[in-house]
């Protein structure tokens, strides 16, 4: 390879790396956690817990969101509460995707319920209404030994 | 006093209009010679009438015809009338949903005569652009213009209020990509709505607050730039239930008189039934026809706190869920109880005991008012298998909808709740009756 070749190689590879954090936080690394914080405006903390971190993000508003990595940094859960759904283009990457085609508006009676996701490796739970909503998404696949669905819940104040 | 003075000032004058034979009554001769009347002194203005008919049925013309038709339930609805502002053009909206959960008026552009829509003036923001917004709701989001009507619901007016035209079409066509990533569908359609329009009454005093009144961010930070070439820009709109307005207004707050709230009149229901009609108030304890009475007071969350306004505790179970609230824009009760028989197949996410499940919840509100409420579970699938519109005793669990046994943390009181009830809620910063919103009461 050419030292052009591998010039230009270098540039894209760092593109993609540089590009990929902002797609995908749910499922990414721990460097999508800071693209999700720049993107969000939000401030950012961080609990560490025995099988894993919360990091949390408070935006602007007041809504606060909690990303769930493992050791390794891997996001495996986002839970959100607060006045306004936030970006989940942003924080679910490609999940999101999955969360449009999983809430296509049925034919027939209709509930307007909340979103939800329920794939056998992806499940999002959500609720409130305009002014206070929440909602958690989840991959149990990825989530670390030990850990158990109860730990998505807010520690009570 | 006062207020006895001015119910019994009602009272004459409603005596006075509804008499019948009116015109100039109890004038008396005058003697030639007399020293001439007083002047009369100019009638107070008479009292609004302060509430409208409130009807639950299957929904507007056209949503039970067509591809994606349905027969809509739990659903309640009152009449609207927009005119543009100080002009005789006017229209009357029916089966507009009222909607305790949300504030501000919006009505879908399809609903809208050609007329109406080209005699309705688009709001400007700072840049003297077009003003579009983008409101979540728990299933999708609503985007379109921020437009300008005089409008009035029963007897109350609110002169030049901003409301959203829903799927607008022009520089609105196209909806913003930060809009649509809250996720959920585009509620611009007839069908996805189930509604021409909803009347958001909740405890707020605008649909945003003061989140909105920062440009750029996320989220909550709704009001877009639309120049010509489309939406891009979050602009700061401020919060003012008054005239000058900016952001859209809670209707009723927004209103001269009966402005601290509405109460839900809905007559009981037995079973599964075609309609049912009953009553909006406006005002708490304004007129001799709205008194709080011995309902209890649930002081609600305010918008300060960082979840959100209009939340309450529920203890269901012995778990305390602390992101409750009552709500007539949901169509049933959801809630997390995985020993109540689920349903299975197109029915899966609500619940469907095989027999009449008599019920507990415990609400308190953050004044530690505490508040037992019994309510009866009944099989859903049996109910959604018939043709009717009011369903009681329907309810779901948002976990079974997701599969994830996700900590639970709300406990929401749809519109069943409110049959055979009468539901305050009350508006934040407002007295209503004695006590100071937001609040619930029932």
């Amino acid at each position: 390879m050419s030292r052009e070749w591998a010039s230009i190689a270098f540039a894209l590879g760092s593109c993609l790396i540089a590009a990929w954090p902002a797609q995908a936080s749910l499922g990414g690394r721990r460097d999508s956690i800071d693209a999700d914080r720049r993107h969000l405006g939000a401030q950012l903390s961080a609990t560490v817990a025995p099988t894993h971190t919360v990091h949390r993000l408070t935006l602007p508003n007041g809504e606060v969101i909690r990303e769930f990595a493992r050791s390794d940094g891997v996001v495996f859960a986002v839970a959100w509460r607060g006045p306004a759904r936030p970006d989940l283009r942003q924080l679910l990457g490609p999940r999101f995707d999955d969360v449009q085609a999983d809430n296509v508006l049925p034919g027939g009676r209709r509930t307007r319920r909340p979103l939800a996701v329920r794939r056998p490796d992806f499940a999002l739970s959500s609720g409130g209404h305009p002014g206070a909503f929440w909602g958690v998404a989840y991959l149990p696949a990825l989530a670390p030994p030990g850990f158990s669905v109860t730990d998505l819940a807010e520690p009570s104040s | 006093m006062i207020r006895a003075l001015l119910a019994a000032c009602a009272l004459l004058l409603l005596a006075a209009c509804g008499g019948g034979g009116g015109g100039v009554t109890g004038s008396t001769a005058v003697g030639v010679g007399a020293s001439p009347p007083p002047p009369p002194t100019p009638p107070p203005p008479p009292a609004a009438q302060n509430f409208a008919t409130l009807t639950v049925d299957a929904g507007p013309a056209g949503l039970s015809s067509g591809p994606n038709g349905y027969i809509q339930y739990n659903v309640a609805y009152v009449s609207v009338t927009l005119c543009a502002p100080g002009a005789t053009t006017c229209q009357t909206i029916d089966h507009v949903q009222v909607d305790t959960g949300s504030v501000g008026l919006r009505v879908l552009q399809s609903a809208l005569s050609p007329a109406m829509l080209a005699a309705l003036p688009i709001e400007n923001d700072a840049n003297g652009n077009p003003l579009g917004e983008c409101y979540g709701f728990v299933d999708g989001y609503a985007f379109g213009s921020v437009r300008l009507a005089d409008f009035q619901v029963g007897g109350e007016k609110v002169a030049g209020m901003p409301f959203q035209v829903i799927g607008d079409g022009g520089a609105f066509a196209a909806v913003p990509s930060l809009c649509s990533s809250g996720g959920g569908a585009n509620l611009a359609a007839l069908t996805a709505l189930g509604a021409n329009g909803i009347i958001g009454v909740g405890v707020t005093t605008t649909d945003c607050g003061p989140a909105c009144a920062a440009a750029g961010g996320h989220s909550a930070a709704i009001y877009y730039d639309c120049p010509s070439s489309g939406c891009a820009a979050i602009v700061a709109e401020a919060p003012s239930a008054s005239a000058p307005f900016q952001q859209l207004p809670n209707p009723v707050a927004a209103m001269s008189v009966d402005n601290n709230g509405t109460i839900i009149s809905l007559p009981a229901a037995s079973g599964a039934q075609a309609s049912l009609t009953g009553t909006l108030y406006f005002g708490i304890g304004t007129e001799t026809n709205n008194a709080l009475g011995g309902a209890s007071v649930l002081l609600t969350s305010t918008s300060t706190n960082p979840n959100g306004a209009g939340l309450i505790n529920v203890v269901y179970n012995g778990l305390s869920l602390g992101e409750s609230f009552i709500d007539s824009g949901t169509n049933l009760f959801l809630f997390v109880d995985s020993a109540i028989a689920a349903c299975t197949g197109q029915d899966a996410g609500y619940y469907c005991p095989t027999s009449p499940l008599s019920l507990n919840a415990t609400l308190q509100g953050t004044n530690q008012a505490v508040t037992s409420v019994a309510f009866t579970l009944d099989n859903a699938a049996s109910l959604l298998a018939t043709n009717d519109a009011v369903l009681p005793g329907i309810g779901g669990n948002p976990n079974q909808f997701s599969g994830l046994n996700a900590y639970p943390q709300s406990f929401d009181f749809g519109l069943p709740f409110f049959y055979g009830r009468k539901v305050y809620t009350a508006i934040e910063g407002r007295n209503a009756g004695g006590t100071t919103g937001p609040y619930y009461a029932f």
